[in-house]
């Protein structure tokens, strides 16, 4: 897999035709460039906050576009590795390759192997599966930060865009109260996800592994060693000997912003609302399926409905870069279906259900994909090699569950019908990682045309490459 | 002239103030008479002990030029008692309560300082008074921080503070420069700089490549190499073995998979240009005309073509980045790099790509090639000349070269470049004797493009007349009276005049740097054994932010992470705060360890406890603050020590530890 190849399609045809270009912000009619060079500068300054709050503002434009806006929150699965499809979301059967005990099982007019994925079998009436999805490369590292921030990170601005989750927690920072302590993005399990990107570092990830482990508190470093009340004298002390260095400090705002950090960490500690949503009852944990997967999904169950400010939760989940015994012939310890499925199956089947029975499943997109697909024929290792085809999977948020939209061949190696209608004037093409962050931004009232102006290059950033000319969009026909 | 009367009258006025204060200072050693600063809003003083922040923190400050050379005199006269107190309490062991002053050296005014010769007149010329100078406590934190990444040592500061002689700014800087911490710090300020990284979303380099690569670096910087040399080294670096010959490892870092060659040569240019140039449009050059893109970024840009962008690229064209498995490599891994030359490619640049990272290339007016030609002067290799040595010789001979690396090192220093962001230069916008006008299109920028274009040049000019040495560069901006202005401004601060440099501007310490500084100050040195890179006791000697010194997920990776150390790839090196840092340096085992009243024998705490309070409250703040208390934190402290001693000893620790002034360097 040294050399990928990339396969052409209508969108990049489409961006060579159109070739990238966007209005400078100087040629805007409202805004100024000595308005955007106050704001800049305030950037400059060392205020650690001025930016943020200054984030919003005259300094973004977009095309207008109407949003699905029927999700308040976001869970975005990321099962890195990549996950075979054709043994799973897009079942294709084949004599003497497929294990009998899959029982391929028609659910809903869906072929699913509910001896793999049992519970998750349950759960299709949640789910819409999209199989028409192609990754545009076929390495790992290369493509699965190419999932996360929703272009090439090789392109213009690639290595210092965002993460999805930091764009919704920019765009969703204003609508925090300030009883909310979380963080507006929590990425779970995810220690070398894609971070925050040229954002400030309050709209980075905040990076938890192993949610609940052996802390009661759930969060590490949330209490103090030496117990609440020596931290509370402790904490006074702080205040006795500091606060005239951080309070209006002499030494310039970038100590005061220090200092309100560490306000809102101290209002994470000791605090039950914290504890309840990032720890958990081992009970809670069995029913998750006592994996560390299952107990994120536990964890960002619980997040959620502690509403204390959390929108964007991802959480990853590997390794299914199975090249060798996928079905563990040889092996069957070893890393193949088997003993990667129950973790998901378990952890994603018991997270729909708890948000559907407390109806967070309506306000909340949940988003399972890997990085790209896995070859359908079998290799000669017994194994599957790296595709671009894929299928990924969505829930929650008003989308129409139990079905599929576009079909693929009967061996799962092409695209026969791609199920929707494309972006702009695209046509019909495969489903790509931009139209799935165009989907979620979608999802929850983000205009994914926008072009915020104030990145490093003084380029323009836009949340989904090329989108203002349509070159990619929301895969609207997920909600019927 | 008129505007540097202007400035030369507004110092003096400053100069009078200060004397002012030194003057009644000496006559009348009761503080509580002083006469109160209205403008100085801060900590009052109320204690003899106790004076770095209030009004009278004049009395670390350098006396300049004072008018009445009696004066400092007589303070020369009280210090040097003063300094026979240290001494002999330094040798004994203990330090002891504050002494009664400092500073007695004179910074000459105005200063023969090539920096302080722009900075003071444009700040003159805006009518921006100049923040206060340094204390004596401030700068040598400072200047250690900066040049070694380490806090000063307790006995450093004191004795630093105590020394009469007159330029003993100077020989401290000298003996930063000397030390072997300004080979750690640095080494690693050029990996960053390089990205030499184990990993990124394009290319493996193993560990032994960043090794190589940080073993390059070390050892040139440790040979005191001019920086030209090491550019033409790193820019031509021919070989087979990236673990074994470090510098091949810049250009491997411009591989780019999932399309042609031409997209690797591409990368390898914008990372070149970038770095030695301080260029980065470059890389939007190469997908793309300028025009319609930069217009409003760089007039360069805006003129600049995507065919002169090839001929840039094509220095590039004869390179063959390929791999070689090891001895014993298991499915091909590990594999280390190697650049060699017209050995695969021995054409030029070629226009024939449709698919790839870049938009397609297409032969124009029938040309398939491009040869390589310099995108400033169009000129190419000398007859026979190997191609990247060609680019490496034009590239150090420019004299954007210099002007590139004077202006990343200066944003170090100073938080911000004279040009900022310090890797977007626009060539075009910075002749101070040719300033841009008339230009072609409305939304072009059409001012010069550095905040005081003379001083970069100037810096440049130095940088060059002094054969590219890095020490000499760093010694002139850390002597400048500029650099040595206090971060604390007297008056309303307009943040819309920082680029006039009349502050400086605070930053957060480094990952590396609060790690070391906690691991210094409490005397509990922890060691990390690695297979590969271990053991090692100090971060600024782990290998790259990737490193994990216990393990993946190990709290100190994790504490570590949490300064945002970045990757060396898209995550770059921040300051940002984050309520992950707060919650690690209240609560981390890391530092809770440290400050334990029953830890470890040598431990700072366990030490200072058998010393009487006043003494125990005065090395707790030198050693991890490297100042002494202010009155009213040593009166707090003092009063909380009455009960429970021991555990109040371990809070003010653990406050010093969470202090603004321990996470800062200002």
């Amino acid at each position: 897999m040294e050399h990928p190849h990339i396969r052409k399609d209508r969108s990049e045809e489409f961006a060579r035709k159109y070739p990238h270009h966007h209005e400078t912000f100087l040629v805007r009619p409202h805004w100024t460039r000595r308005r955007f060079f106050q704001v800049a500068g305030a950037g400059l300054a060392g205020s650690y906050l001025a930016t943020k709050a200054n984030a919003s503002g005259p300094i973004i434009t977009s095309q207008g576009m109407t949003t699905k806006n029927t999700a308040k929150n976001c869970i975005f699965i990321l099962l890195t590795g990549a996950i075979s499809v054709v043994d799973t979301f897009d079942l294709k059967v084949t004599n003497g390759v497929t294990p009998a005990n899959f029982n391929p099982t028609l659910v809903n007019g869906i072929n699913w192997p509910m001896g793999l994925l049992p519970k998750l079998g349950a759960q299709l009436p949640n789910l819409s599966i999209v199989r028409s999805m192609s990754s545009w490369a076929l390495v790992h590292s290369l493509a699965q930060t190419w999932t996360q921030i929703g272009r090439n990170p090789a392109a213009a601005l690639g290595n210092i865009a965002p993460n999805i989750g930091s764009v919704v927690a920019i765009e969703k920072d204003p609508l925090r109260t300030p009883s909310q302590v979380f963080p507006t993005f929590v990425a779970l399990n995810s220690p070398s996800g894609a971070g925050e990107g040229y954002f400030q570092a309050a709209y980075a990830p905040f990076r938890l592994s192993e949610p609940g482990g052996t802390s009661n508190a759930g969060i590490p470093n949330a209490a103090n060693p030496n117990g609440q009340t020596t931290f509370s004298i402790m904490s006074s002390r702080l205040h006795q000997y500091d606060d005239a260095l951080r309070i209006n400090s002499p030494y310039g705002q970038a100590l005061d912003d220090y200092s309100a950090f560490y306000m809102a960490a101290q209002g994470m500690m000791y605090n039950p609302a914290v504890q309840q949503a990032f720890g958990f009852a081992s009970a809670d944990s069995t029913r998750y399926g006592s994996s560390s997967f299952g107990n994120a999904c536990l964890a960002a169950k619980q997040i959620l409905a502690a509403n204390q400010g959390t929108r964007f939760i991802q959480i990853t989940y590997g390794s299914w870069d199975m090249h060798q015994d996928i079905y563990g012939l040889q092996n069957p310890r070893g890393n193949n279906l088997y003993t990667m499925s129950p973790a998901l199956d378990n952890g994603v089947s018991a997270l729909l259900g708890d948000l559907q029975s407390t109806g967070l499943l309506n306000e909340t997109l949940v988003v399972m994909v890997g990085e790209f697909g896995r070859t359908p024929r079998i290799s000669a290792a017994g194994g599957r090699d790296h595709y671009l085809i894929q299928s990924d999977v969505f829930a929650g948020a008003g989308i129409q569950g139990g079905r599929t939209l576009g079909v693929t061949s009967s061996d799962g190696a092409t695209v026969t019908d791609y199920g929707w209608n494309g972006s702009g004037t695209t046509g019909p093409r495969y489903v790509r990682p931009e139209d799935v962050e165009s989907t979620i931004y979608s999802a929850m009232g983000i205009d994914w045309t926008t072009i915020r102006y104030d990145d490093p290059f003084h380029r323009g950033f836009e949340y989904v490459p090329f989108a203002s000319q349509g070159a990619y969009g929301p895969v609207n026909e997920l909600w019927g | 002239m008129a505007m540097k009367r202007t400035f030369l009258m507004a110092a003096g006025a400053t100069l009078m103030l200060t004397a002012g204060f030194v003057a009644s200072r000496a006559q009348d050693p009761a503080p509580q008479d002083l006469p109160a600063d209205p403008a100085d809003q801060q900590l009052p003083v109320s204690d003899p002990i106790c004076t770095f922040f209030g009004p009278d923190r004049n009395r670390f400050v350098p006396t300049r030029n004072s008018p009445d050379g009696m004066l400092t005199q007589q303070v020369a006269l009280r210090l040097a008692s003063a300094d026979a107190v240290m001494r002999a309490a330094a040798v004994a062991g203990a330090i002891p309560s504050a002494p009664g002053g400092s500073r007695t050296d004179t910074i000459q005014h105005p200063s023969e300082n090539t920096i302080d010769k722009y900075i003071f007149p444009a700040l003159a010329a805006a009518n921006v008074a100049p923040a206060p100078p340094t204390t004596d406590f401030e700068f040598i934190r400072r200047v250690t921080l900066d040049l070694t990444g380490r806090i000063p040592q307790a006995a450093d500061v004191v004795a630093f503070v105590n020394d009469p002689s007159l330029n003993k700014r100077a020989a401290l800087v000298d003996n930063l420069l000397a030390s072997p911490n300004w080979v750690d710090k640095w080494t690693v300020w050029f990996a960053d700089l390089y990205q030499n990284n184990s990993r990124n979303t394009q290319v493996v380099r193993y560990i032994q490549g960043v090794t190589g690569f940080n073993t390059y670096i070390r050892s040139s910087l440790g040979a005191n190499k001019p920086y030209d040399q090491m550019a033409r080294e790193i820019i031509g670096a021919q070989g087979a073995n990236s673990y074994t010959q470090g510098e091949l490892n810049f250009l491997v870092g411009g591989l780019v998979t999932g399309g042609p060659v031409q997209d690797i040569f591409d990368q390898q240019t914008a990372n070149t240009v970038q770095t030695f140039l301080g260029i980065s449009h470059m890389n939007c050059l190469l997908c793309h005309n300028g025009r319609g893109h930069l217009d409003a970024l760089s007039l360069w840009g805006y003129e600049t073509t995507r065919q002169r962008a090839w001929g840039m690229s094509s220095f590039m064209s004869h390179t063959d980045t390929l791999r070689t498995s090891v001895t014993g490599a298991v499915n091909g891994q590990p594999y280390y790099w190697g650049l060699s030359d017209n050995t695969r490619y021995k054409t030029d640049y070629a226009l024939n790509t449709q698919t790839g990272n870049r938009p397609a290339r297409g032969a124009t007016n029938s040309r398939t090639t491009v040869p390589p030609a310099y995108i400033f002067d169009g000129t190419g290799p000398n007859p026979g000349e190997n191609y990247r040595a060609a680019l490496a010789r034009k590239i150090t001979s420019d004299f954007q070269f210099a002007r590139a690396t004077v202006n990343y090192v200066w944003e170090y220093f100073f938080t911000a470049g004279i040009v900022s962001p310090s890797n977007q230069f626009d060539p075009m916008r910075l002749d101070p004797d040719n300033p841009p006008s008339n230009c072609p299109s409305p939304s072009n920028p059409c001012t010069l493009q550095p905040s005081n274009p003379r001083l970069l040049n100037a810096l440049a000019q130095d940088f060059i007349n002094n054969n590219y040495d890095l020490k000499s560069l760093m010694r002139e901006i850390v002597n400048s009276q500029a650099y040595q202005l206090s971060s604390r401004y007297n008056g309303a601060w307009d943040p819309n005049t920082q680029n006039l440099f009349g502050r400086k501007l605070v930053r957060r310490l480094w990952s590396e740097e609060i790690h070391d500084a906690i691991a210094q100050s409490s005397g509990v040195i922890p060691t990390y054994n690695n297979a590969v890179w271990g053991p090692v006791s100090w971060a600024m000697h782990l290998p790259e932010p990737l490193a994990t010194p216990d393990g993946n997920g190990g709290r100190v990776a994790s504490f570590l992470d949490a300064f945002l150390r970045g990757n060396r790839d898209d995550q770059a090196r921040r300051p940002d705060g984050s309520i992950t840092q707060a919650l690690d340096l209240m609560n981390d085992n890391f530092v809770m360890s440290r400050i334990q009243p029953k830890g470890a024998a040598g431990s700072l705490l366990v030490k200072s406890l058998p010393l009487p309070d006043d003494q125990l409250v005065n090395t707790l703040f030198l050693t991890v603050l490297s100042r002494y208390p202010t009155s009213a934190e040593m009166s707090a402290a003092l009063a909380n020590l009455k009960t429970n001693r021991t555990q109040e000893a371990q809070n003010l620790l653990w406050s010093l530890y969470n202090k603004v002034d321990f996470v800062f360097n200002y």
